[in-house]
């Protein structure tokens, strides 16, 4: 139980939050009363900036060269799934022509086209059977059919693992449901189950639990009873659904 | 004073511009930061790979909710290192992998502390109120809250590394966090 009205618990809070080390349940409670309470916010910016020279304690690690193009590839992939929202202030005299075209507005299936050759021409290079090489990737990024917003993206590694990523607030699920994932191959007669999964959590996969690998395959979350779908087909609404690109 | 032999570079500007959707400002702040950012996540994770997981995922991030940061409310780099920290305290809490921690020799990593001092003035980040502060406390409070920021550990784990009941951890924790706040105010 959080108490934000005493002074002292206050700042211990906040402190604790930015620490992270409240208990799941206070932090989502916190998180809830940050959303509403500007002062708050200016005291957890507070907390992340007096805090942030013991991030120095940390001894550097250099990432391996790969993970940089593996960001670079996953926004591409999300870039070309959905476009972020052009910058409000179109007058911005330095904005890059890609910006001040408009390109990015209603475009994303020409973006998601040459996402698509560039994918296909990548795996050419790779000279394998798609889908089957080893040490191929592929991405989906999963979107509320009903407003278009990313909640999730899928990564699949051939031979290692499936990771599902939470992006964003895929807000919270209603008591005594819960979510499903799923998957289905291209021409496959019926999804298979994943299991549950916990909104805003990731969940990672050995890449033998699915069915097979492949572009064009869809992955989705689905609202299910607090213990699954019992029928082992989706039963409930779709909530995030999309399908793999090669990379 | 600090010694200004690095570039300055603006990271207010660089996640101001990923809010815009411009990845070169993306790729910027992973250029200047991904190293540190990298350690800070593995001293939690443990785990080299999950570690440049956590990275990604929290690049991901940090493009999708730059728009969010209000430069007005504090500095770029205290956002951008909460998102890390926040990811990979994340991933050690609630793994989404089964995952067997291999114990770290902690004694060991704290002994490049003085070193690491050094290094956080050199990068432009002011230490000396923090660690003033820390210093007033006693030891083992602030070992509570550096284990808690570095190693990313729960109250238990404090608790049992430092041989102390829950309850005292859990109180000194929140005193310590109203003496720094009252210190560095």
């Amino acid at each position: 139980m959080i108490n934000l009205q005493d002074p002292e618990s206050r700042v211990a809070t906040t402190g604790e939050y930015v620490l992270g080390t409240l208990s799941e349940e206070d932090r989502a409670a916190f998180s809830e009363a940050l959303a509403q309470d500007p002062a708050l916010q200016t005291e957890v910016y507070g907390w992340q900036d007096q805090l942030l020279s013991l991030s120095a304690q940390a001894i550097p690690v250099a990432p391996r060269a790969q993970l940089w193009q593996r960001i670079d590839t996953t926004l591409s992939a999300m870039a070309a799934a959905l476009p972020r929202p052009a910058p409000v202030d179109s007058t911005a005299p330095r904005s890059p022509w890609w910006q001040r075209l408009g390109l990015w507005q209603g475009v994303s299936g020409l973006a998601l086209a040459v996402c698509l050759v560039m994918a296909v021409l990548l795996v050419d290079r790779g000279a394998g059977v798609p889908g089957q090489t080893v040490g191929a990737r592929y991405l989906a990024v999963l979107q509320s059919p009903k407003d278009q917003s990313t909640g999730w993206v899928v990564e699949v590694q051939v031979g290692g693992s499936v990771r599902l990523l939470p992006m964003g607030d895929t807000g919270a699920v209603p008591a005594g449901r819960a979510l499903q994932f799923w998957t289905k191959l291209q021409g496959a007669a019926g999804p298979t189950s994943l299991g549950l999964v916990k909104a805003g959590h990731s969940l990672e996969l050995p890449v033998s639990r699915l069915p097979g690998v492949g572009a064009q395959q869809l992955f989705e979350i689905t609202l299910e009873p607090e213990k699954g779908s019992p029928i082992n087909r989706p039963t409930g609404p779709i909530l995030y659904v999309g399908r793999t690109v090669a990379l | 004073m600090p010694i200004a032999d690095t570039p300055p570079f603006d990271y207010e500007a660089a996640l101001l511009a990923c809010a815009r959707g411009e990845r070169f400002a993306m790729r910027a702040l992973y250029e200047r930061e991904a190293r540190w950012l990298l350690g800070v996540a593995l001293r939690i994770v443990r785990d080299r790979e999950l570690a440049e997981d956590v990275l990604h995922d929290a690049f991901l991030q940090v493009w999708q909710d730059a728009s969010t940061y209000r430069p007005e409310l504090g500095s770029a780099r205290g956002w951008l290192y909460t998102v890390v920290r926040h990811r990979a305290l994340k991933e050690v809490r609630h793994p989404g992998r089964m995952q067997a921690l291999d114990p770290v020799d902690l004694a060991e990593l704290s002994d490049q502390q003085q070193a690491v001092q050094d290094t956080a003035s050199e990068r432009g980040l002011d230490s000396d109120s923090l660690e003033r502060c820390l210093q007033r406390l006693d030891e083992a409070r602030r070992a509570c809250v550096v284990h808690a920021f570095v190693d990313g550990y729960t109250h238990e784990q404090i608790a049992e590394r430092l041989q102390t009941p829950l309850g005292t951890v859990k109180s000194w924790i929140r005193r310590s966090l109203n003496s720094l706040k009252e210190c560095m105010a």
